[in-house]
């Protein structure tokens, strides 16, 4: 059996400005991209031309057309997982682990683009199939004609159902963005640096019961990229590897595409972020429990799912998320920092790209809200349709 | 199109489904059940996620279950559902299936603070287009039937 454990390491990181929706829309995708690559290999210490890999979690911006616009001497290596928004956002890092230490690449980019046009939001992409049409075939049949239609609806489900079954709170959901909130102060690239109080929370918009604007993460204009070697490789480059522990994706037995058009869950998955099978299998790929980590970088586009996703990966037990975040837990000086840079709720929503930037950061010592000594970092993904997914980063590869 | 909630689309059966909205386009409620080991599933597949078995039927159901979960959606996607206010999506579960069988629906005649988990629920159906209809679920009063 090949181990993979620190076989491979992010060596770079690069993005553009994160922007409002629609503030980049001009540029377009293939720009923002190109930008992005161009920024991580320059942290890289490599050229663009020498990237002879990519690996992707949904891109609107194909590989052939960036090994194209670079002039790349060679490409060997392509892959795409699955899994919608962010959620298998840590599988893309998973196929470039396993292709730069086989040797399959030398270079992998992961990158991850978004911009919108004007008019459109986010969380559209089943809701609009449900717009100006008599009928709706394939999985959401089931759904939309209910007027099940934006990830916000869905999420609102398993919230409601975590509500009933462990008394989670609104009051909690709220602690989440306050937090957010909280670290982005110091972050000059945060859109949202404001504290926020409970009231502020209870008084924003109801968007879908039991989920309020504030529970919502923003919509952003970007454009992320990272670049992924060997371990040995990234021994060249001009900043600290931080070495691929482990990333994985995966779902529970019966998880279904989540809540988008699937409802049978077992009751402690149903109100769950899913991640109970991805955190068991990245803990036993690492050699390492969440004892062992000194920062997380937890994917939050709801409050009500960082809740659960602390709870799948072992923060706290199972229902008691919400206490969990009450009690102050998620802050830098608790026993394990969350979202040292504000998260999707208070910097930037990037569909996971800026939690890895954070995390690269947090190795490297050069986060503004850093961590002391942070060695070892987790990243969750997206709680949402299977696979979900997860990764481990290290400074310390020995 | 949905009768009670304009601008929502209907379903549009396949092979698989039809069997499901057809009934309900007559007023009945059905299940898939597999043939080989008897489980009850939702939504209708190809395969018994048990025993892998390919033969399935349709097995009629009383339409009686609870709600399992619900949110009340305050901002629409479809303009058009703006004027009716916030509408409910509701996971219920149903009532002696062999196997989980929760379906996603929604809960009609009912006032808001009155829709929570647990109530239970019987099955109605709203129209929605040629031959099928949505099942839908009201409040079931105790010791009444459908």
């Amino acid at each position: 059996m090949i181990d993979l454990r620190n076989q491979a390491a992010i060596v770079g990181y690069g993005h553009v400005p994160f922007g409002r929706r629609g503030e980049h829309a001009e540029k377009g995708h293939l720009r923002l991209v190109i930008e992005a690559i161009t920024a991580a290999c320059a942290d890289a210490g490599i050229s663009p031309q020498d990237v002879d890999g990519y690996s992707s979690y949904y891109t609107p911006i194909d590989p052939p057309e960036l090994f194209e616009a670079f002039g790349a001497k060679r490409l060997r290596y392509t892959a795409q997982t699955w899994g919608g928004g962010g959620a298998s956002m840590c599988g893309a890092f998973q196929n470039a682990a396993m292709a730069v230490a086989t040797g399959q690449a030398d270079y992998v980019v992961v990158h991850k683009v978004m911009t919108m046009e004007p008019g459109a939001r986010y969380g559209q992409a089943f809701g609009q199939m449900g717009q100006g049409i008599p009928a709706i075939g394939g999985p959401f049949q089931f759904s939309v004609p209910y007027g099940l239609q934006a990830p916000g609806q869905m999420f609102a489900l398993a919230a409601r159902r975590h509500m009933h079954l462990y008394g989670t709170t609104t009051e909690q959901l709220a602690h989440v963005t306050m937090h957010a909130r909280e670290m982005a102060v110091n972050n000059p690239q945060a859109r949202f640096r404001t504290p926020i109080t409970i009231e502020d929370h209870h008084a924003s918009q109801m968007i879908a019961d039991p989920l309020r604007l504030f529970d919502f993460c923003m919509e952003t204009d970007y454009g992320c990229a990272v670049v992924i070697t060997s371990a040995e490789r990234a021994q060249d480059g001009p900043n600290p590897p931080a070495y691929i522990a482990a990333a994985g994706v995966g779902a529970p037995f019966r998880f279904g595409n989540a809540l988008m058009s699937f409802y049978n869950q077992p009751d402690e998955d149903f109100a769950s972020s899913g991640q109970r099978a991805v955190s068991a299998e990245l803990y036993r790929l690492a050699r390492m429990g969440l004892s062992d980590m000194d920062v997380a970088m937890v994917y939050d586009h709801f409050t009500a799912m960082v809740i659960m996703s602390l709870e799948d990966f072992g923060f706290c037990p199972k229902g008691e998320g919400g206490p969990y975040v009450e009690d102050g837990n998620l802050g830098l000086d608790g026993p394990l920092p969350v979202n040292p840079h504000g998260g999707n709720l208070a910097e930037a929503y990037t569909h996971g790209m800026s939690h890895v930037n954070e995390a690269v950061r947090q190795i490297r010592g050069t986060a503004v809200n850093q961590v002391p000594g942070a060695t070892n970092v987790l990243v969750v993904g997206g709680a949402g349709p299977s696979p979900t997914s997860g990764m481990i980063l290290t400074g310390d590869a020995t | 199109m949905s009768e009670q909630m304009p601008g929502l689309p209907g379903p549009r059966p396949d092979a698989t489904t039809e069997g499901y909205w057809t009934a309900a386009g007559r007023g009945e409620l059905v299940v898939q059940r597999c043939s080989a080991c008897g489980v009850d599933r939702h939504p209708p597949t190809e395969v018994c996620y048990v025993c892998s078995s390919l033969d399935w039927s349709w097995e009629p159901h009383s339409g009686h279950g609870t709600v399992y979960s619900y949110t009340w959606v305050e901002r629409p996607i479809v303009p058009a559902l703006a004027a009716l206010g916030a509408y409910n999506t509701t996971v219920v579960e149903l009532d002696a299936t062999s196997g989980v069988v929760r379906i996603l629906s929604r809960v009609t005649d009912v006032e808001r603070d009155d829709l929570a988990v647990g109530l239970a629920v019987e099955v109605h159906f709203d129209p929605a287009g040629e031959g099928v209809a949505l099942p839908v679920f009201r409040p079931r009063s105790p010791g009444g039937g459908s």
